[in-house]
Parts: C-alpha cells; sequence; structure tokens
C-alpha cells in the first residue's frame, strides 16, 4: 500500500489561477522522496494537500482523490490528519513556543494525547535521533539546532508519513548531511519521507524517488543523475579575472565577543577594492558577524577594521546615512528592507538619480512588476527587489548575506547573472555570503573560508571549488552509499537464510533492482 | 511520598495566588513602619523558595526607581516616613511580580490545562510569554534595516513610520501565520480533543510551608 497517493488531482486558489491539473502523485514506505521543480510551481502547495493544510486552513477548489495509506482524507479535519502525516515547516525560528527542548517536542505528543510514559520515551528517542538534549535553552539553538527541534517534535509524534518542506534553508553542509543520513534511517525503519527542497545537489544521493513539478503537473523523474546535472550545474562567470590590487578594507585582529562567547577571533586580511569576495565556510563560523563588522553593524570588541572608502568616515566609527550611501548591506530576509508602495518607488529611494533608478529597473528585469506592491511579489522576487533597491544607492561596497536562498536553480541562474552583470557595470566592490556551490564559484574572486571564528584559508575561486569538494555532503553521500551497501548484504543475508526458491528469486531481483 | 518531597519548585497557582496576596497586602498595609520589615522578610522568603534569580532581577529597578522616589517625596513633604510608604509600595509591586517570573510559562499553563481550563487561554497565554523576546529581536532587526536603507532618520517621519511599520507588521503577521499553521499541525485544536499532560503539577508540603509562612508573617504584622 501506497503511503501517499494523489489520483487525478486539480486545484486551483481561485478560478484564474490554476496550480494543479488532473496531477498524479504518490511515495512509498520505506523511501525517500523529492518534490523539486521552479519556484511557484506548487510544490508548497502539494504539501499542504498532502498535510490537510488545504482545504482546512487554506481555502480553493481541490478535486480528485487524496489517500493517506489507503485512506481517502477527504472531509477529514486539519486535526486528525495531523495524527497520520507529520509536517516540517519552513522558518523553525518562528515556530518555536516553548523555553525548553524537551517541552516544545513534548508539546505535539500532548495534543496527541500520549501518555506521559510514552512522551518522555518518545522524547529521549527523537533527541538522540537528532542529537538535543531536552533540557537545552531554545533561545540559545543555532539556526540548525532548532530546524533539528522541530523536525524532532514532529518526528516524536509518531507519524508514519513525514512532510519536510525545505528543511536544508538555514542549514550548513555538515548540518545538512546529518540531517538527511536521520531521514533515510527514517526511511530503512519503514518511514515515508516527502522533502520539498531546492539544494539538489545536497539531497539527491539520498532520495529513492524524484518528482518534478511543472506546467501544472507532477511527473516521475527517470534518471535522477541527469535530472541534478540539468539542475546543479555550477553557473559560469562572465567577469573578467580581476586583477586589482588597491586595498578597500583593512581588518587587522579583529575579534568579537558576546559575553564569554568569542565570535570571531583576531581575524586579519584585505579586501581589494573592485573585488568580488566570497565568504564560505560552516554555520557558526562567524562570517555573518564579520559581514556586521563590515557593515557597521557591530563594532569590533578588539582590533581595527580601516577602511579606505571615503576620509570623512574614519572619526567615526558608526554607520550613519553617509556610510550606508557607500555601503550597501542585502539582508536575507528581504521583508526587513521594503518598506514603499511600488517596486518603482523602492528602487527610487536612495536612489542616485531617477535615472539610474530606472536602468537598475531594467537590469534586474523588473519593468513588468514595477507598479505592484514589494510585499505581493513571491519571495524570489522580494529578493531580487530588495538587491535593486539597494544597488540603486551605487554602493561603493555591497554585502550580501546569502541572496541565494530559497531560489530555484533558473531564479539563481539570474540572480548570479545579474550580481556579476551590476559588477561589471559599476566597478563595486562585493562581499557575499554563500552555501550555495552552484552560485559560489560565478561570485569569487578572492574567497575567505572561516572555521570556528577564524581564517582558516584565503584563495581564489579554487579555494572555493576545493571547499565544496571537500565538504561533509560528499562524506554523507559516501556514508550513505555505504549504508546502503550494509543494508543490501543484510538483506542478501537474511533472504540467503530463508529456504526455498523465492528468497533466491528474491535475491535476484533485488541485486537487479539495485 | 512526593507530597513529602522538599526540593520541588512551588505548585504554579500557589505561586500567582502569593503574588496577588502580596501585591495587594503590601499596598493596603504600606503606610506603616512594619510593612518594610514584612516586605524585606518576603524577599528573604523568596529567595529561600527558589526564586533567586527573579528576586535578584527586581532588585537593579528596586534600588533606582525607589531611590527616586525616595528623593522626590523625601524633598516635596519633607518626611522621611512618606518617602518610607512610597518605596513600600514600590517594593509590594515588585514582590508581587517575582512569583510569576519565577515560574517558567510551561508549567503554568499545564498547571491549568489540568485545570481544564480552555486550551485557547493557555496556549495563548504560552505564546504571550514567549513572544517579548521574539518582539524585541524584530524591532531590533527592522530597526538595523532602516539604517542600512537610509530611512532611520525622525526629520522625514513618513518614512520613518513606514520603513518601522511596514517591515514590521509583515514580519508579525509572517510569524503569527506560521506559528498557527505549525500549531495546528502539530495536533493542536481548539475543538474538544483529548490531550494529556507531559509532567503533571501537584502540590506538595513545601507549597503548604510557603503559604503558611507568607500568612504567619502578614498576621504578625498586623498583631504586633
Amino acid at each position: 500500500m501506497k503511503a501517499v497517493e494523489l489520483k487525478a488531482v486539480s486545484f486551483s486558489y481561485d478560478e484564474n489561477i490554476e496550480v494543479f491539473d488532473n496531477a498524479d502523485f504518490y511515495a512509498e514506505f520505506g523511501e525517500v522522496t523529492l518534490v523539486a521543480g521552479q519556484s511557484g510551481e506548487g510544490k508548497s502547495t502539494l504539501l499542504s494537500i498532502i498535510s490537510g493544510i488545504i482545504p482546512n486552513v487554506t481555502e480553493g477548489k481541490l478535486q480528485g482523490q487524496v489517500l493517506i495509506d489507503g485512506a481517502s482524507i477527504r472531509g477529514m479535519r486539519l486535526g486528525d490528519i495531523c495524527r497520520r502525516v507529520g509536517v516540517v515547516l519552513q522558518n523553525a525560528d518562528e515556530q518555536i513556543v516553548h523555553k525548553l527542548v524537551g517541552d516544545e517536542i513534548a508539546f505535539g505528543c500532548e495534543n496527541l494525547a500520549f501518555p506521559p510514559e510514552k512522551i518522555k520515551r518518545q522524547i529521549d528517542i527523537v533527541c538522540r535521533l537528532l542529537k538535543l538534549d531536552p533540557i537545552w535553552k531554545t533561545r540559545t539553538l543555532s539556526g540548525g539546532q532548532k530546524q533539528r527541534l522541530i523536525t524532532a517534535s514532529t518526528l516524536a509524534m509518531g507519524q508514519r508519513v513525514i512532510i519536510l518542506d525545505e528543511p536544508l534553508a538555514n542549514l550548513d553542509s555538515e548540518g545538512a548531511a546529518e540531517l538527511m543520513n536521520t531521514l533515510r534511517t527514517l526511511a530503512y525503519s519503514g518511514y515515508a519521507v516527502i522533502v520539498v527542497e531546492h539544494r539538489l545537489d545536497v539531497v539527491l544521493p539520498y532520495m529513492d524517488r524524484v518528482w518534478h513539478i511543472g506546467e501544472k503537473k507532477i511527473s516521475l523523474v527517470q534518471d535522477k543523475y541527469l535530472y541534478l546535472q540539468q539542475q546543479s550545474t555550477v553557473i559560469n562567470d562572465f567577469c573578467p579575472p580581476f586583477s586589482g590590487d588597491e586595498t578597500l578594507l583593512d581588518l587587522d585582529g579583529v575579534g568579537f565577543k558576546i559575553k564569554d562567547t568569542e565570535i570571531l577571533k583576531d581575524v586579519s586580511c584585505k579586501i581589494l577594492k573592485g573585488a568580488r569576495t566570497v565568504l564560505i565556510g560552516e554555520n557558526g563560523g562567524g562570517k555573518t558577524t564579520l559581514l556586521r563588522l563590515i557593515a557597521r553593524l557591530n563594532k569590533p570588541t578588539s582590533g581595527n577594521i580601516t577602511q579606505y572608502i571615503d576620509s570623512r568616515f574614519k572619526k567615526n566609527y558608526k554607520g550613519n546615512k553617509a556610510w550606508y550611501n557607500k555601503v550597501g548591506v542585502v539582508y536575507q530576509n528581504p521583508d526587513y528592507q521594503l518598506f514603499m508602495q511600488t517596486v518603482k518607488d523602492e528602487i527610487a529611494f536612495g536612489a542616485e538619480s531617477p535615472e539610474y533608478a530606472k536602468r537598475i529597473i531594467e537590469l534586474f528585469g523588473l519593468t513588468a512588476i514595477a507598479e505592484r506592491h514589494p510585499h505581493s511579489l513571491s519571495q524570489g522576487q522580494k529578493r531580487r527587489v530588495s538587491i535593486a533597491a539597494v544597488a540603486a544607492c551605487k554602493p561603493e561596497l555591497l554585502l550580501l548575506d546569502e541572496p541565494t536562498v530559497g531560489q530555484d536553480y533558473e531564479g539563481l541562474c539570474e540572480l548570479v547573472h545579474i550580481l556579476n552583470a551590476l559588477h561589471k557595470e559599476s566597478g563595486n566592490t562585493m562581499i557575499t555570503i554563500t552555501h550555495d556551490m552552484r552560485a559560489a564559484e560565478a561570485l569569487a574572486d578572492k574567497a575567505i573560508l572561516l572555521k570556528d571564528g577564524t581564517i582558516k584559508a584565503e584563495g581564489g575561486k579554487a579555494l572555493v571549488r576545493r571547499y565544496f569538494s571537500l565538504r561533509p555532503i560528499l562524506k554523507g553521500r559516501r556514508r550513505c552509499a555505504n549504508r546502503r551497501m550494509q543494508h543490501r548484504k543484510s538483506y542478501i543475508n537474511s533472504a540467503r537464510m530463508a529456504k526455498g526458491y523465492k528468497a533466491k528469486r528474491k535475491i535476484i531481483k533485488y541485486k537487479i533492482s539495485k | 511520598m512526593s507530597f513529602l518531597r522538599l526540593k520541588k519548585e512551588i505548585y504554579p497557582l500557589v505561586a500567582i495566588a502569593a503574588g496577588l496576596f502580596i501585591l495587594l497586602f503590601g499596598l493596603i498595609m504600606a503606610k506603616t513602619v512594619e510593612s518594610s520589615f514584612f516586605l524585606l522578610a518576603v524577599f528573604v522568603w523568596f529567595w529561600i523558595f527558589g526564586w533567586k534569580r527573579a528576586c535578584l532581577h527586581i532588585l537593579p529597578v528596586f534600588f533606582v526607581v525607589g531611590t527616586v522616589f525616595f528623593l522626590i517625596f523625601y524633598f516635596a513633604t519633607g518626611k522621611a516616613l512618606s518617602a518610607l510608604y512610597i518605596v513600600n509600595r514600590l517594593a509590594a509591586i515588585l514582590l508581587g511580580i517575582v512569583p510569576g517570573m519565577g515560574t517558567r510559562p510551561v508549567r503554568m499553563t499545564r498547571n491549568l490545562s489540568q485545570l481544564r481550563v480552555p486550551r485557547s487561554i493557555t496556549l495563548g497565554m504560552l505564546i504571550a510569554m514567549s513572544f517579548p523576546p521574539l518582539l524585541a529581536g524584530e524591532i531590533r532587526r527592522v530597526q538595523e534595516a532602516m539604517k542600512t536603507r537610509g530611512a532611520g532618520s525622525f526629520l522625514s517621519p513618513q518614512i520613518f513610520y513606514r520603513a518601522f511599520l511596514i517591515p514590521f507588521v509583515t514580519r508579525l503577521v509572517a510569524i503569527s501565520d506560521t506559528l498557527a499553521l505549525s500549531v495546528e499541525t502539530r495536533g493542536f485544536s481548539l475543538s474538544k480533543t483529548p490531550y494529556t499532560v507531559y509532567e503533571k503539577e501537584s502540590i506538595a508540603l513545601i507549597d503548604i510551608i510557603f503559604l503558611f509562612g507568607l500568612m504567619a508573617g502578614a498576621i504578625l504584622m498586623v498583631v504586633l
């Protein structure tokens, strides 16, 4: 019996916007299933349909059959569906209501009326599985730990079908590999795991089945490695090789501490004028802190950052309006930086001149949506608008914190090309934080690898290549392959133990299928 | 046996009752010198019964605001006693909130859930109590973002208001949407579906000793 099955499902939010037309989909127990596709094609809608959020919370016209574990969920309340399907939503930080990890995990179990002894058992199991401690305080967890916590609180509820919406969004490669290994373990234990994710290069090795959503249909991908190749080829860099040697920022023994926790230690490096620098490294390495110090959003607790952008900024360390005209900061979440009534006004606000604002609108391909309210746009479009709005001030230094998060491959390619076109045109200095191997090389003349608050290595594109090729995710792939091998061996051994022709046939069949 | 154990946090409802009692009794009796001793004794009592951290939290506020009030009233009335009574009132208010500060929100909500208080109230309480740090973080991030966009000046109030309110409200709506969906998908329901309480709260001997001590102090103060 299939864990999840959609038969001839059609769905539209209203009469005009049809998301699915006669679409079929299924996921099996014991498998990890990936749902991929471009932004806005309906991945989250599919997740909402399976989890009962549609039509219970979000309204729309839903037709066709949705079966969970063989039973139709039509007419069922969300409260009943969630007993069969566990959902891990995006933005873990916004979903935590308790102060302690153990209490947060217990929340779902209490709602399902588990007896206290069982809740305790479940907490122990999922904490062990996801490397959490029940007595940790939730507010002090890192982004990756919060993601694991929300995943744990869903797993503890014991549903056999688990859906995860972009679970890797805030995880570095090590965290991502750990989570994917956990999901594989769950699948081996008989769970059906469905993952909606953009980072195909990271997740694909762990997947048993891949579905692509596009043109209102859901289609099964036959050759997942060909699909991966199509979706995750490293983006080409069309900027000429960098050759300058003028220093724009000189970091000398920079350190940053919060209470007793040292986040950055003795960071010394030079940022060259007109160069594109990428900051790479695992979560918690100090990349965002370094970017904030450069942006003057925080002051170093030790060391100095000498800037050669403008002599008038030498006396006062505090960032003011004049400083932020020269230094553009783009946040990871565009919602914080958009406040005007139309995209056109947003970009014109603070722009060097109306003509330059117009040029930026064209460069970023925003002409068609220039009259729309920025907050009515999709997340990918908002991100582009926020970068355009900052770029319109013609900053000499552009700081970008994870500009590629949540972008599908097409959107990612477009964004990287726009950033490079802007760099080529304006000759700005760019510092970008990214975990995306597809984009990192294309945005790098120089690269700085940060680990545990210190600079581990400096280099160029070769360093980016080396870093991403040695990432734990690749070890994860090998580990995954090894586990599959072990799984296969144990299966064959157990089959050998069984007598008769049926067992032999099973072995042959299994070998062929693998 | 669990009734007799001494190392236990105070029963949440007893804590709230104690807070209310101190607040009301302290305000009513503020105009006596004895109430200063009584409130000092309550402070020590709270400290002994495990609210050390909450007691430490109120101390700086008490010293700063108390000194200011004392000086204002002393110079306004010329009487040290009138100034002391004001400080007594402040102490009663601050001590009244110590039990609430010292009790983990989840214990309070679980206690109320045990007593079958509607879950909309208990979850609402829990979220309301965990929201302030989240809210403070959001305000800080929005203010920083305003600065980076060059919209942080009070000189153009219209832009200031837009650049603060629009991202702030957008974020709040996004957070509450996600949170609501998250609790629903984790099985929370407002309808009468069965639920359990993971760690049940129960009254123990220590709660009775705690309440008895407070009452005895209050009676002694009135009698003496």
